[in-house]
């Protein structure tokens, strides 16, 4: 303990000079190597022993992630490194690398200025490398990579020199080709693909703890030469004491990872919309000490003892108990109970944490992961939406009677904690859904639920969400509120799917400044005309005005707006929600008075009309997909890709990789619940797989009707639909 | 044969006779209260006082599905009635057209209706009045201010030299409504109504018109400040936003309201 209050203070003694900070994130394809690499700088760095680096997983702290043998939740660490004469302060964040929690990648990335991407020599670069550089780049955080289980090439693949290096070299260029074609867009980023020579690239085995790269070989005069020796001579500890991974790795960050001081600048801009011309977009962009206070929340996390925890990075000022702070989206302010830096599974309060830190914040009980929070009001910035929505729902409800308060609690609470997850309470019923990113993503939640809340619950099948949406133009429709006092005109086209990408990305939302908003709606493809009469923008739904100078009609908008919200997030065909639909309201007659044109008027009147216009324009159910790649031998590769083709599935591509058959195809979501266990026993055991969710597919008309009904059914909802539904 | 009929301001006796009569013969009889409601009289007390059995209609019934009052109507004699006079603030003009388009006979049996109540317990004359206007609840109106239509109507009218008579808004604790009032019905009093005003024109004089209609009804003048500050006991309220006053309104408003005569804008 001593020598972590020791460590504890080297770091705070480091966090106000920025230029020798380095806030970096490690990331990967799942099981890569990430927390038993962070184990090694934890080592390195004094922090835990080095006898059982590698096999502590010290990031790992919760029960779950150890039993499984997987990360589930981003950890933060600080540590110190001594790099060409000056100590360096290091926060880090181990990152899941499971497709499932890639909300947790997400949101680190927006705290961190540079990425440690590994690869696993033997896999090469996976589907999630892929996804991982793209969430780094998008927020505008530079890459360097680090090939890991080097180890393995040597003594168990038995591989030459020339091989290793064949092999070694093809990482590094697909992995280059991705960073590259990913960046060619961003003006603000000269070349950040990665290079031996320059020093971006790392070597090594996690396992054995060491590594190896372009500099470390002039220090150590160690070669790979040296290094193949040793490792098939299994002198593996004393290769680690010759050329320790740590130091490899942590002078690679320290030399090539940008400091906040150089990161801010470039950042600022690509994450917040406000005036650049102002003070605070000066202070920073300077990462000024001295200026207000501006933290982004990233992540809200429970300490058993202080409670919500909320972490996230200050890009100016200096944070401090005391403080009173506005919470952006929330009216007043919060007072902040204690700062800290964390130190693995713990926090360690401390007395302030300046800009350009990722600090630990107790007392911000409005904040949630995204909030920015200041001491002056200000522009929050851009939202960290994650890019896959959830696909994947499961009932659950309390087996006992009196948890039921508290199990509705702790949902709300994991919807904080998680923003990926998403929840839906029924307090009449009981029965509340949760909904997330895949089969895994829920059972650790609701194990989750029952272990550490423990509240004993009963989940049911899980189930997948759809989609509802046109294909083309309903023409006019007319809404006619019950008294029939009000009546709206409107009109339903698809909304061009450019634009509903921007907004899937939150490149458009209403959170944007009006012109900005119109800017990018043109650019995405928006007349201009529609683009400046948009009135909201609800998921991937866009309401556009074009009336003109209705009298009481400004009045009456928000119930307008609600009717549609009601009306687009239960769909006509199955109350799924709705996406890709262009509103334009033509026009609108209203009652004189406003309690003849209130709720109970407006929002059915405007419901019915969305959900008429929807029919004619023919909407559809849209199922979510999957992109599935498997790994398998040779022999079982006909199981393989029978597995996928069975499933609705097709088969895009099959090729040999080192010595296994790739096969890479797509599914529904729907069909692929199960996958696990048929494709283990398809191929005996030997086959490994990836999916990833690929976004919304229409389905095909002759299953359309089944699948709307047992939808219904399954909701309790009458099993006619309107009569108009007559193209399916 | 449809017979719409309106009960008047109060309780069971505010119907007109011809309105009795018209409720004893019918064969069926049907009333709606989420418009407006009879503060002193129960369905019970309907329905004993005219020995007949009233069945409470929910807006649904009225709006979205009205095809159970039409049919009963083509073969019978149906009473439709609610709280003061069917056509006015009520706006039963719909109902009646769809039976017309049935071919169902309709007859309307007028009803004592606070329109008539706020000129005639004020004093101030009926001719000088302009457009009316409802003050929605809150929750009920998208925002918490009050709606421009509403203020726009009294300025309107001023801008004139007319009154105003400003509704207040009910909520009946059906399905309808929303959750937070289905325990039961709520009114807007006169003294919240003033309140929200008084945001807008604090010394603007106004009258309160408090249980028109029954055996002690009130009718009391002055700022709107300070019309918020007072309890005007069980409802209903209205109120009324005098303009010019002719010099017998405003007497009467001095005399009847103790109007604080100073503040009237008296012509
Ligand atoms: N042979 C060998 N095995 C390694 C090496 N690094 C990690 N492993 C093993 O790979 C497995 C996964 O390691 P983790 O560190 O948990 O991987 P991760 O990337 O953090 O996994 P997730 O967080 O779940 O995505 C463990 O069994 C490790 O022991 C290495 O360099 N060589
Ligand atoms: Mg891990």
């Amino acid at each position: 303990m001593g020598r972590r209050k020791k460590i504890v203070e080297q770091c705070e003694r480091l966090m106000d000079k920025p230029e020798n900070i380095r806030n970096i994130a490690i990331a990967a394809h799942v099981d890569h190597g990430k927390t038993t690499l962070t184990d090694n700088l934890l080592a390195g760095a004094g922090m835990i022993s080095d006898d059982t680096a590698g096999q502590q997983l010290a990031m790992d702290t919760e029960e779950d992630e150890q039993e499984r043998g997987i990360t589930i939740d981003a950890a933060n660490v600080s540590m110190t490194h001594e790099y060409e004469d000056t100590n360096h302060l290091i926060n880090l964040i181990d990152t899941p690398g499971h497709v499932d929690f890639g909300g947790d990648v997400t949101r680190a990335m927006r705290a961190v200025d540079g990425a440690l991407v590994v690869v696993d020599a033997v896999e090469g670069a996976m589907p999630q490398t892929e996804t991982v550089l793209r969430q780094a780049l998008r927020e505008g955080v530079k890459p360097a990579l680090f090939i890991n289980k080097v180890d393995r090439l040597i003594s168990e693949l038995q591989e030459g020199p020339e091989e290793m290096q064949k092999r070694l070299l093809s990482v590094i260029s697909d992995v280059n080709d991705l960073i590259a074609g990913m960046t060619e867009e961003m003006d603000d980023v000269d070349d950040w693909t990665v290079s031996v020579e320059e020093g971006t690239v790392g070597f090594g085995s996690a396992l054995y703890k060491w590594g190896v790269s372009m500099p470390s070989m002039q220090r150590t005069g160690m070669d790979f030469g040296d290094i193949m020796e040793m490792e098939r001579a299994d002198k593996r500890q004393e290769l680690h004491e010759k050329t320790p991974l740590s130091n490899v790795v942590l002078d690679m960050v320290c030399e090539h990872f940008p400091n906040p001081v150089k990161a801010q600048p470039m950042r600022i801009p690509r994450i917040w919309r406000g005036d650049d011309e102002s003070e605070l977009a000066e202070t920073m962009r300077l990462v000024d000490e001295d200026g207000e206070v501006v933290l982004m929340v990233t992540d809200i996390g429970i300490d058993p003892h202080a409670g919500e925890i909320a972490a996230g990075r200050v890009f100016s000022g200096t944070l401090e108990k005391g403080q009173e702070l506005y919470v952006s989206g929330t009216a007043g302010k919060n007072r902040v109970q204690s700062v800290g830096i964390y130190m693995g599974g713990e926090r360690e309060e401390v007395e302030h944490v300046p800009a350009g830190n990722i600090a630990a914040v107790t007392g911000l009980k409005d904040a949630i992961a995204g909030s920015t929070v200041s001491s002056v009001e200000m522009t929050p910035f851009e939202s960290i939406d994650h890019i896959s929505e959830p696909v994947i729902t499961k009932s659950i409800e309390a087996k006992n009677m009196d948890d039921l308060p508290k199990l509705i609690e702790t949902l709300r609470q994991v919807s904080k904690e998680d923003p990926t997850i998403q929840i839906e309470i029924n307090e009449d019923t009981g029965e509340h859904l949760i909904s997330g990113q895949g089969e895994l993503h829920l059972e650790v939640q609701t194990q989750r639920i029952e272990r550490n809340q423990g509240i004993p619950v009963n989940t049911g099948e899980p189930i997948v969400v759809f989609r509802e949406a046109i294909q083309q133009n309903s023409g006019e429709v007319e809404g006619i509120s019950p008294n029939r006092h009000n009546r709206f005109y409107l009109e339903i086209e698809p909304l061009a799917d450019d634009i509903v990408e921007s907004i899937k990305h939150g490149n458009i939302s209403m959170d944007m400044p009006e012109l900005e908003r119109r800017e990018a709606l043109q650019e995405a493809g928006m007349d201009k005309d529609t683009s400046q009469d948009v009135e909201t923008i609800h998921r991937t739904n866009v309401l556009v005005d074009e009336t003109k100078g209705i009298q009481h009609l400004n009045e009456t908008m928000e119930l307008v707006v609600e009717g549609m919200q009601e009306a687009l997030d239960d769909g006509p065909l199955a109350a799924e929600p709705v996406e890709g639909a262009l509103i334009r309201l033509h026009d609108a007659r209203l009652h004189e008075d406003t309690i003849h044109r209130g709720p109970a008027q407006v929002i059915p009147a405007v419901r019915n009309a969305v959900h008429n216009a929807l029919v004619k324009g023919k909407v559809r159910l849209k199922e979510p997909m999957q992109d599935v790649r498997i790994d398998v031998p040779n022999e079982h590769m006909g199981a393989a890709s029978g597995e996928i083709q069975g499933r609705r599935g097709r088969v895009d591509d099959m090729y040999q990789e080192g010595d296994l058959m790739v096969v890479e195809g797509e599914a529904p979501v729907e069909e692929m619940i199960g996958f696990s266990s048929d494709i283990r026993s398809a191929t005996e055991g030997r086959a490994s797989w990836n999916t990833e969710n690929s976004g919304f597919q229409f389905m095909a008309d002759n299953l359309q009707r089944e699948q709307i009904m047992e939808i219904r059914e399954r909701k309790g909802m009458k099993l006619e639909l309107y009569e108009q539904v007559d193209y399916i | 044969m449809l017979t719409f009929i309106g009960l008047g301001l109060y309780d069971e006796r505010s119907i007109t006779v011809e309105g009795r009569d018209a409720l004893r013969d019918a064969d069926r009889a049907y009333v709606e209260f989420y418009t407006s409601k009879l503060l002193g009289a129960t369905v019970d007390d309907l329905e004993r006082h005219h020995d007949v059995d009233i069945e409470v209609l929910e807006r649904a019934d009225v709006e979205q599905h009205p095809e159970r009052v039409l049919d009963a109507a083509e073969t019978e004699s149906v009473a439709f009635c609610t709280a003061g006079d069917t056509m006015i603030a009520t706006t039963h003009t719909d109902l009646r057209l769809r039976a017309h388009d049935r071919g169902i006979d309709t007859r309307v049996v007028h009803g004592v209706t606070a329109e008539t109540a706020a000129a005639s317990l004020t004093g101030l004359q009926n001719y000088r009045f302009g457009k009316a206007t409802t003050l929605p609840f809150e929750y009920a109106h998208a925002g918490s201010d009050v709606p421009n239509s509403v203020l726009d109507t009294i300025q309107e009218n001023r801008d004139r030299g007319l009154h105003t008579l400003v509704f207040l808004d009910i909520k009946v604790g059906d399905d309808t409504a929303g959750a937070d009032v289905r325990d039961g019905d709520e009114y807007m009093t006169a003294s919240h109504a003033a309140d929200r005003l008084a945001t807008h024109h604090p010394d603007r004089v106004a009258v309160v018109v408090a249980r028109a209609g029954s055996p002690d009804p009130l009718v009391h003048a002055d700022t709107l400040t300070n019309l918020a500050e007072a309890d005007f006991g069980d409802p209903l309220h209205l109120l009324v936003v005098p303009g010019d006053c002719h010099l017998l309104e405003a007497d009467a408003l001095e005399a009847l309201a103790d109007a604080p005569r100073d503040k009237l804008d008296v012509v």
